[in-house]
């Protein structure tokens, strides 16, 4: 093709001299130089206009294969392999570590229990969760996900299946803009529930998530979700779940939670854009815990999960003289519990190009109420040195075991928290943040204070694979403080989906 | 009475699918694919870009804008090669119809029409944020807008069968003017060829290798990743007795590493448009060679 292009830029260049002599010779007298030049010219002109239509033409010609062809690969990709591998899904692998040095006093969640995921970070060097995520579409109808999280517990490892999940593509015959999804997955509730935690700004999930979700609703059920039509996005869904998942727990029916939302958003101006979002997440928990290991031995009264410390002489140091905090904080909930939450984000590229300089404003807001009841079982044995009797040399300790019950009925007893942050890009690779973090315990709890957490943070990002964190937090709940230093690097290797706004 | 009419009006603008105009509705990922289709759709076509000129469409967000566009575009008009694969996909997935989705007549990905230059032999991550697919920015060169140009009439055809006529009467008065614009170009392309010049990043090989320039060095060496300081030193050995006329730059990109360079060796650094709407003369695929012509030119003519 490229030879006969050729052929005709030369044939353009030298077929126009001959032409235009022999036109030249055909008028009336001889022409002056002048004219040769210009009449020259003018074919010359004429004649590359010419090639320049052909070369399109021919460019269309490449455009449009024969009809027979149309559905095989592209001519420009001929040397696409076609082994078994490249039907393997994509993998992608999140490493995750981080350094933590903090103060000895534990604020914790006071009034709320605190979950597994919840837990703050061990001093010293600890691996935060790796993730392992493979995905791909199983045909033209449905895409499947699997999420497992690598995480370290002293010296076993726990994997958890974070997702697992299928969901239909546009080819499945559902209106366009509706989607189904089922299985296991980070459900739709608020921003950051469905992120995973390694995509976050900070390098832990502020207040609300910790007390109300335990880091995020993760349970098994299907969501449906319709991305309306018109120039404003508008998405409306909800859900049916299983209720195995905190805020829920001890599944009966294997079908005790439902939520449903509403999101809409759009751009403001040229180079920001916003979302903002209203859910609820309503279900029926039975003995809900928080199941946490608390770290510090001293502090540990009520690691109900943990027998060896069935003393439970010691008490919390700062929940001391809050038998009803102790019971919320290490109860049990059976009942109803109902979440709702409001949440907006907006990013701003001065630019256009968030690659540079960008400042992103997000927040959210949870109230939640709960209808049901706290109950706390506290076993411990009480001995009695065995009774003065001179004819039983051999008497042994008498002990009793001893289960003090506390029970608490709530009716609509609420709680709420929130938080807000804003990040802002000031170089390409630098980006330095501020979080601030209420949550406000149950009233019915009796705790005088809320516990409110400021975090800073600065992280350096390499690539878009990689990114080194700086963290510091200030918990504050009365008078207890507690600052944290975190520092954490997130590095993902493989296949990296995009991201949502 | 008011209060029925208020919920009609609501009903219809959540309900009804662009009831009101049959136009056909394009989303197009770059500036320079949503100019073509104005051309090739005129008011038969509603266009959207999801960039601007002035951004770099590697790096956008999946904005809740796109999602509420694509879920109502017929056609998704892109560069392909994994350009938009840090977004696309979330709209793809999110809102995106039926006809979009690749392999239905809506989808049209220039890459895969046009010959691919820079195809990677060795993918790795250390290499940067490199394309499998080869380099992405094919509307560098007029021969594949023509391509595309000729292929987006297809589709509409086959999408909007009723006007058809419309479509093909466009496509050959944009065929006959664009033949004409080349042939212009061509000839100032021909006192341009071989000129030197120094790049910001791999963007520019389509326009390089149709105006036959010269790259002498690329300031990115890592694609995706700043260039760093000992680089950069490199590139300035490198281009010192070059003869490099102009440090070739988007709009997007960083302004740093080429005014170093440019204040190191006095090789004046020249902002090309780089798409429709990245300069205030680039106002449509014509002037976006025009002007990108004439800034060359100027370059050369100043040393």
């Amino acid at each position: 093709m490229s030879g006969l292009i050729g052929f005709l830029r030369a044939a353009a260049i030298g077929l126009p001299v001959l032409f235009a002599a022999s036109v030249a010779q055909a008028q009336s007298g001889p022409p002056t130089a002048e004219e040769l030049a210009a009449q020259i010219g003018d074919l010359k002109k004429d004649y590359e206009k010419r090639i320049a239509a052909l070369e399109a033409q021919l460019a269309g010609m490449k455009a449009r294969p024969p009809a027979a062809e149309q559905k095989a690969a592209p001519a420009s990709r001929p040397s696409m392999r076609s082994g078994d591998n490249s039907f393997n899904p994509a993998i992608g692998v999140v490493l995750n570590a981080m350094f933590v040095d903090r103060s000895d006093e534990e604020v914790g969640l006071p009034g709320f229990q605190l979950g597994h995921e919840s837990e703050r970070p061990e001093k010293g060097f600890s691996l935060g969760h790796s993730e392992v995520t493979m995905s791909g579409n199983i045909d033209d109808k449905f895409r499947g996900a699997l999420a497992l999280g690598l995480g370290a517990h002293g010296s076993e490892t726990e994997v958890e299946l974070e997702e697992a999940y299928v969901q239909t593509l546009a080819g499945s015959g559902l209106p366009d803009g509706t989607r189904l999804k089922a299985g296991r997955a980070l459900w739709t509730f608020g921003y950051l529930n469905e992120q995973h935690a390694h995509g976050d700004d900070f390098a832990d999930r502020p207040l609300p998530y910790r007390a109300f979700l335990d880091g995020a609703y993760n349970d098994d059920g299907l969501e449906l979700s319709v991305v309306l039509p018109g120039d404003i996005y508008k998405e409306i869904g909800g859900g049916v779940f299983r209720g195995g998942d905190i805020p829920f727990g001890g599944s009966e029916t294997g079908r005790e939670a439902w939520s449903a939302y509403a999101r809409i958003g759009g751009d403001v101006g040229r180079n920001s854009a916003l979302r903002l979002g209203a859910y609820v997440l309503d279900g029926e928990a039975h003995g809900r815990a928080g199941g946490a290991h608390a770290h510090d031995e001293e502090e540990d009264g009520h690691g109900h999960e943990e027998e060896e410390h069935a003393e439970g002489e010691e008490e919390d140091g700062h929940e001391e003289g809050h038998p009803h905090a102790e019971l919320f904080s290490a109860g049990a909930f059976t009942g109803d519990t109902r979440l709702f939450g409001v949440d907006f984000r907006y990013t701003w590229a001065p630019t256009g190009n968030a690659r540079d300089s960008e400042l992103i404003l997000q927040g959210e807001y949870f109230h939640r109420s709960e209808t049901g009841s706290y109950t706390l079982q506290e076993e411990h044995e009480e001995c009695e040195d065995p009774s003065p009797d001179p004819n039983n040399p051999h008497g042994h300790e008498v002990c009793e075991t001893h289960v003090d019950e506390m029970a608490e009925d709530l009716n609509g007893s609420s709680s709420s928290g929130w938080y807000a942050q804003a990040v802002y890009k000031f170089l390409p690779q630098w980006r330095a943040g501020m979080r601030y973090a209420r949550l406000s315990p149950p009233s019915a709890a009796e705790l005088d204070n809320d516990l409110s957490t400021v975090s800073a943070m600065l992280d350096w990002t390499n690539s878009e694979f990689g990114r080194v964190r700086f963290q510091y937090n200030r918990e504050t709940f009365g008078e207890t403080r507690d600052n944290q230093f975190i520092l954490q690097y997130v590095m993902s290797l493989g296949a990296h989906g995009a991201h949502s706004f | 009475m008011r209060r029925t009419a208020l919920a009609a009006a609501l009903a219809a603008a959540l309900l009804s699918p662009a009831m009101a105009n049959a136009q056909v509705r394009i989303l197009a990922c770059e500036p320079e694919w949503a100019a073509l289709a104005e051309e090739i759709g005129g008011e038969d076509v509603v266009v959207h870009s999801a960039t601007h000129g002035g951004q770099d469409a590697h790096y956008i967000r999946a904005r809740p804008s796109l999602i509420a566009k694509v879920r109502r575009a017929k056609i998704l008009f892109c560069s392909g090669a994994d350009l938009e694969v840090g977004w696309l996909p979330v709209l793809m997935q999110r809102g995106a119809g039926r006809i979009v989705q690749p392999g239905q007549p809506g989808h049209i990905m220039a890459a895969d029409h046009v010959e691919v230059l820079e195809r990677p032999e060795v993918l790795d991550r250390s290499l940067g944020d490199i394309h499998p697919g080869g380099n992405p920015h094919v509307h560098l060169d007029p021969g594949n807008i023509a391509i595309l140009a000729r292929l987006l009439t297809e589709r509409l055809e086959q999408i909007d069968p009723d006007r058809a006529e419309a479509y093909r009467q466009r496509l050959a008065s944009f065929q006959a003017r664009w033949a004409d614009a080349v042939a212009g170009w061509r000839e100032r392309t021909e006192k341009l060829r071989g000129m030197k010049v120094v790049v910001h990043h791999k963007a520019w090989v389509y326009l390089l290798r149709w105006a036959e320039l010269e790259r002498v060095a690329v300031l990115e060496r890592v694609s995706g990743i700043p260039p760093t300081a000992s680089h950069l030193v490199e590139v300035l050995e490198l281009v010192r007795n070059s003869g490099a006329r102009a440090i070739l730059r988007a709009p997007f990109e960083p302004e740093d590493a080429s005014e170093w360079l440019s204040g190191k060796t006095g090789i004046p650094v020249v902002e090309l448009p780089f798409t429709v709407g990245g300069s205030p003369e680039a106002g449509d695929l014509f002037s976006l060679f025009d002007s990108t012509l004439a800034l060359l030119e100027e370059a050369r003519d100043r040393s």
